[in-house]
């Protein structure tokens, strides 16, 4: 599943110890996942084992580990972004999670990410779609119209998922927007400071979140537990 | 037909179009090559505001690119007169639109023949070839009909039919289930997707996935330039240009 892969993507970042990993992956993805610090020190240990990432540095004063990633976890990561998501062996979860680190990892060419899924999407609702057409939807048996709702529900999903990643396009575009906007206004403001201004005082919307804000997701839908 | 074995029935060859000059100057389409082949299906997805309709207008011959070459059959569209231009359109491309497609006052028949007639042919044969487009799309017997006594489907097969009446093999077609229900929809592309399985070329611009998903190849297009397609599986070095991670 996509933990190894999570962890890899944050590693990216910058080194990091179990803990912080785990605070970090489950912050990213608005606490839907949660995960276990057991369950890090093991993916952490098979990454090791798979020369993925290495131990960096000396433990810190707590006697904490961090790791960072090899060359080949470097590797790694980078194939991971550049391919779509596989349909036959992972839960869908791993598109949102994906997605989620995308936009707050530095470096990520996020609108990429999208493309890439909604290609490999579009032509799996293709293959189902060729699949459907061998029937005509009128008077066909019984057993054959049982089939032919299983492959619409599969094209529903797949459906779903170019409409969302529509959506994240959009909403990614309207954040940079919003971002030029704020950058825009503060220059404004730092402006007016001349003329005793209190610039502090206009408390502008966003800035309390700070980069969270900025990457594109709203403070609230990060806080979610379930 | 024309146009030799294999050869593409539309061609786009590095197409852009540009509004207006200098400060206003607005960037549609940018350097964006397509083809559509004999029998096949294309559809074109993206946001509002991508290109799609420019895209769809050079390619119907309604409008010229600023640079590139349009070609419809083998024709370069730049070398035509407006006249050759209107004539080209008449004989080899059909629109279809989301709706208000066909003309209120003629029955499908009448509707079907229209192109044949402006183009001369007589009404006797017109009918004839209506007739059987009308059947090549499952609706003859509505050919005495007029629009309003049609469900929405039915219309749009109408508009179908006469997208590719007589020798008439290429239909573009702008969003064309937007009006209807999910069924009716999907019944409207199987019967584009039928017509192009038998021989016929087909543009089809749409932002329901579900709906593009019954071409063989759908191409992206964002800020007027084709982004992706599901053509054939990209190559890895291609998605790996942009470096990730710190």
């Amino acid at each position: 599943m996509s933990i190894r892969q999570g962890l890899l993507a944050l590693l990216a970042q910058e080194p990091m110890y179990g803990a912080r990993l785990r605070s970090e992956f489950e912050d990213r993805t608005g606490g839907t996942w949660p995960l276990n610090v057991g369950q890090v020190y093991t993916t952490l240990t098979r990454l090791e084992r798979d020369g993925l990432v290495e131990v960096s540095g000396r433990p810190d004063a707590e006697g904490r580990i961090a790791y960072r990633l090899t060359d080949a976890g470097r590797a790694e990561v980078t194939r991971w972004w550049s391919t779509p998501v596989d349909r036959d062996s992972t839960p869908r979860d791993e598109l949102a999670i994906k997605l989620a680190l995308a936009v707050t990892v530095p470096g990520v060419d996020v609108q990429r990410v999208v493309q890439t899924q909604r290609t490999a999407t579009l032509r799996h609702l293709q293959d189902l779609t060729r699949l459907k057409s061998r029937n005509d939807p009128a008077g066909v048996p019984r057993h054959e119209l049982a089939w032919q709702l299983v492959l619409e529900n599969l094209v529903y999903a797949a459906e779903g998922e170019v409409r969302w990643l529509d959506h994240v396009e959009a909403s990614l575009a309207r954040a940079a927007v919003g971002r030029r906007e704020e950058t825009r206004q503060r220059d404004v403001r730092e402006a007016d400071r001349g003329d005793g201004a209190d610039a502090s005082a206009e408390g502008h919307p966003g800035t309390s979140e700070g980069g969270r804000e900025a990457h594109g997701i709203p403070a609230t839908s990060r806080r979610r537990r379930r | 037909m024309s146009a030799s074995a294999g050869a593409p029935l539309l061609e786009l060859i590095r197409v852009s179009r540009v509004h207006g000059e200098g400060a206003t100057e607005v960037h549609a389409l940018t350097d964006v090559s397509l083809q559509v082949g004999v029998g096949e299906l294309v559809a074109v997805m993206g946001p509002s505001g991508s290109g799609k309709s420019t895209l769809l207008n050079l390619a119907g011959g309604l409008d010229r690119p600023t640079t590139g070459q349009v070609r419809i059959d083998g024709r370069d569209v730049a070398g035509l007169s407006h006249r050759g231009l209107a004539e080209l359109r008449r004989r080899k491309v059909g629109f279809v639109f989301q709706d208000l497609n066909l003309i209120p006052s003629l029955t499908a028949a009448e509707n079907a023949a229209l192109p044949l007639e402006l183009d001369g042919v007589g009404v006797r044969q017109a009918r004839a070839s209506a007739l059987e487009s009308l059947g090549s799309v499952g609706v003859a017997e509505l050919a005495d009909r007029f629009p309003e006594e049609m469900s929405g489907g039915q219309q749009q097969r109408v508009a179908i039919a006469r997208a590719l009446v007589g020798e008439r093999r290429l239909v573009l077609a702008d969003e064309p289930t937007g009006a209807l229900d999910s069924h009716t929809g999907e019944s409207v592309l199987r019967v584009l997707r039928a017509r192009c399985d038998e021989g016929a070329s087909g543009l089809l611009v749409t932002h329901e996935a579900r709906h593009a998903a019954w071409a063989d190849r759908v191409v992206f297009l964002r800020d007027g330039v084709v982004v992706d397609t599901t053509g054939a599986p990209p190559a890895a070095e291609e998605l790996l240009d942009h470096p990730s991670g710190v």
